[in-house]
């Protein structure tokens, strides 16, 4: 190895490990503010499991949304050709861009009391503010974008040649995404939808605006722990490490490799 | 990523051509060929695209620029964000953080590098005065409260009474720790409507212009919002006459930041200024009330 390599790596290095100080001292400053045997008492707040069972509710039910509607939609703009798919991706994309509050004032402008669809919500009975229906739109309006994202990508990504193979041997088109393309995604997509969900549970500024912080309804985690920096900063650290190990939980299971399933389907050759 | 390299352009001729050509050289050894799965197999980092970006004195120069001390040559004053329209106009040419008072008050107990703090209630104020954080506390401006609701008032409410029907309205207020949520409940209390807040749907807000926004956007049927903020969106809220027995004390307080390198000069030249006769006048205009004169 030169001198100059040497330089080189040592510096990568550098760089490295300056990357993991900078993101994870605040993380650890946070588990040095409350001290782990504080926790369990600081949890047991009832404002706290309220707030964790709506996140938990409203977040799996967004989830089980955008998976079942955004896999086969982002299948289709990955491999479909027609025209106007950059800015079909770009559309995509654009509430991700948003601040949190400006995405939560665009749903109060599309299905608040005056929004466009307002009267044609209420004409059917349906009152969106201060439910927990808006706190799921509202998730399901920020952490979509990051799933549809990492699925088109996934889907893009497939091997052609493999699905056409599959078609070639009589395979309908169904059974190809069924069979193939969602088994040869599965990885990509999980890594999606972990960032899509840790997005999701950590969704402050939009369902504040348009769910309302209506206790043990609308108020999720995330608004809990700013409720409580009033209170008690200890507990709202304390809530605040619980959303991080939720997220985190689910950030780390979705990179392990899955233990239901067996290998990942390298060969298409599966039986069908 | 095109952006970059004209970003720099400058720098280019300076730094980039030696770094290119030591990255090159990099790239090409042997080792970090081996080191990256080497041959023709992909690798992970493609140095010589690193090097054609010209990412390196960009991130030089970035590391450079975080370097330079910054000098604040501006008072900082961090004010109510219910003062945001105000204070500016009295005292401009300072540089403002303008958010709830606790919020305010929490980064100024973690070192924020205030001058001036104005609260919206003596709480704030003075907790930091207790901890010798800030000066005596002077109040300088008076508010109160409206109870309003949508211009269009959809739900049809002409008087506060009507929010003792269990499971009538959706409310907006303030969270019961802040200052517009705890004013609320005092004038809820007065007027004998303390329940109010359970019987019906509650949104909680830790900055009193969410709950101006919430209602003004129709999300609540009513709220109750300072005065000063109806004023400032009357042709989108409607306000709904309140005793004025009811009303709460709410006072706004201001005190110097003290913390080593603070501007207590021109801090309290700011502070002067808000109970100058000109201070006094802005304030009027903008609907607060004025304390005594003193």
């Amino acid at each position: 190895m030169t001198f100059r390599t040497g330089l080189f790596l040592g510096g990568l290095v550098v760089t490295l490990v300056l990357t993991f100080l900078f993101l994870l001292t605040p993380i650890a400053a946070l588990l040095l503010q409350v001290p782990p045997r504080d926790l369990p008492g600081l949890l047991r707040d009832t404002a706290v499991s309220s707030a964790l069972i709506v996140s938990l509710k409203t977040n799996l039910i967004a989830n089980v949304l955008f998976l079942s509607i955004g896999t086969p939609a982002a299948y289709l703009i990955a491999l479909g050709r027609f025209r106007g798919r950059p800015v079909l991706l770009t559309l995509i994309e654009l509430p991700l861009v948003l601040p949190p509050a400006v995405a939560g004032i665009a749903l109060l402008t599309a299905f608040g009391a005056f929004g466009l669809f307002g009267s044609t919500l209420a004409g059917l009975g349906i009152v969106l503010p201060f439910t927990q229906a808006a706190v799921v739109v509202a998730v399901t309006f920020v952490a979509a974008p990051f799933y549809l994202r990492a699925a088109i990508s996934a889907f893009a990504a497939l091997d052609r040649t493999q699905l056409d193979a599959a078609r070639d041997l009589g395979a309908s088109e169904a059974m190809v995404f069924r069979r193939i393309a969602l088994p040869l995604a599965a990885d990509a997509l999980r890594a999606g939808w972990a960032m899509a969900f840790a997005r999701g549970i950590g969704e402050f500024g939009a369902t504040l605006l348009f769910a309302g912080s209506v206790a043990r309804l609308t108020e999720t985690l995330p608004l809990a722990v700013y409720a409580q920096l009033d209170v008690n900063l200890d507990s709202a650290v304390a809530v605040g490490l619980l959303l991080l190990a939720i997220s985190g939980g689910v950030l780390l299971v979705a990179k392990l490799p899955p233990l239901w399933s067996s290998a990942a389907p390298s060969s298409t050759a599966g039986g069908w | 990523m095109a952006a970059i390299p004209r970003l720099t352009s400058r720098l280019r001729i300076a730094v980039t051509a030696p770094a290119t050509v030591w990255l090159r050289g990099a790239a090409q050894s042997h080792t970090w060929n081996r080191l990256s799965g080497g041959g023709d197999r992909p690798r992970h980092l493609d140095l010589a695209t690193l090097a054609r970006l010209r990412l390196i004195p960009l991130v030089g120069f970035v590391v450079a620029a975080l370097a330079v001390p910054v000098t604040a040559s501006a008072t900082t004053i961090y004010a109510a964000s219910s003062l945001s329209k105000v204070v500016p106009s009295i005292a401009p040419g300072n540089t403002y953080s303008f958010a709830g008072s606790d919020t305010l008050a929490f980064q100024i107990e973690n070192g924020a590098p205030a001058d001036v703090f104005l609260s919206a209630a003596p709480l704030y104020a003075e907790r930091l005065h207790s901890k010798g954080l800030c000066s005596t506390p002077v109040v300088f401006a008076l508010n109160t409260l409206t109870f309003v609701t949508p211009a269009s008032n959809p739900a049809g409410i002409t008087r506060v009474q009507q929010l003792d029907r269990p499971g009538g309205y959706r409310l907006a207020v303030g969270g019961k720790h802040v200052p517009l949520g705890i004013y609320t409940r005092t004038l809820l209390g007065k007027l004998g409507l303390g329940r109010a807040l359970t019987k019906n749907t509650v949104s909680s807000y830790q900055k009193a212009s969410d709950v101006t926004s919430v209602i003004a956007l129709g999300s609540a049927d009513a709220g109750v919002v300072y005065t000063t903020d109806w004023y400032a969106n009357t042709t989108k809220l409607l306000a709904i006459p309140v005793p004025a027995s009811a009303q709460p004390l709410i006072r706004y307080e201001a005190c110097v930041v003290m913390r080593p390198g603070s501007d207590t000069t021109a801090a309290n030249a700011v502070i002067a200024r808000l109970s100058s006769l000109a201070g006094r006048q802005a304030l009027f205009n903008a609907h607060f009330g004025l304390p005594p004169k003193t």
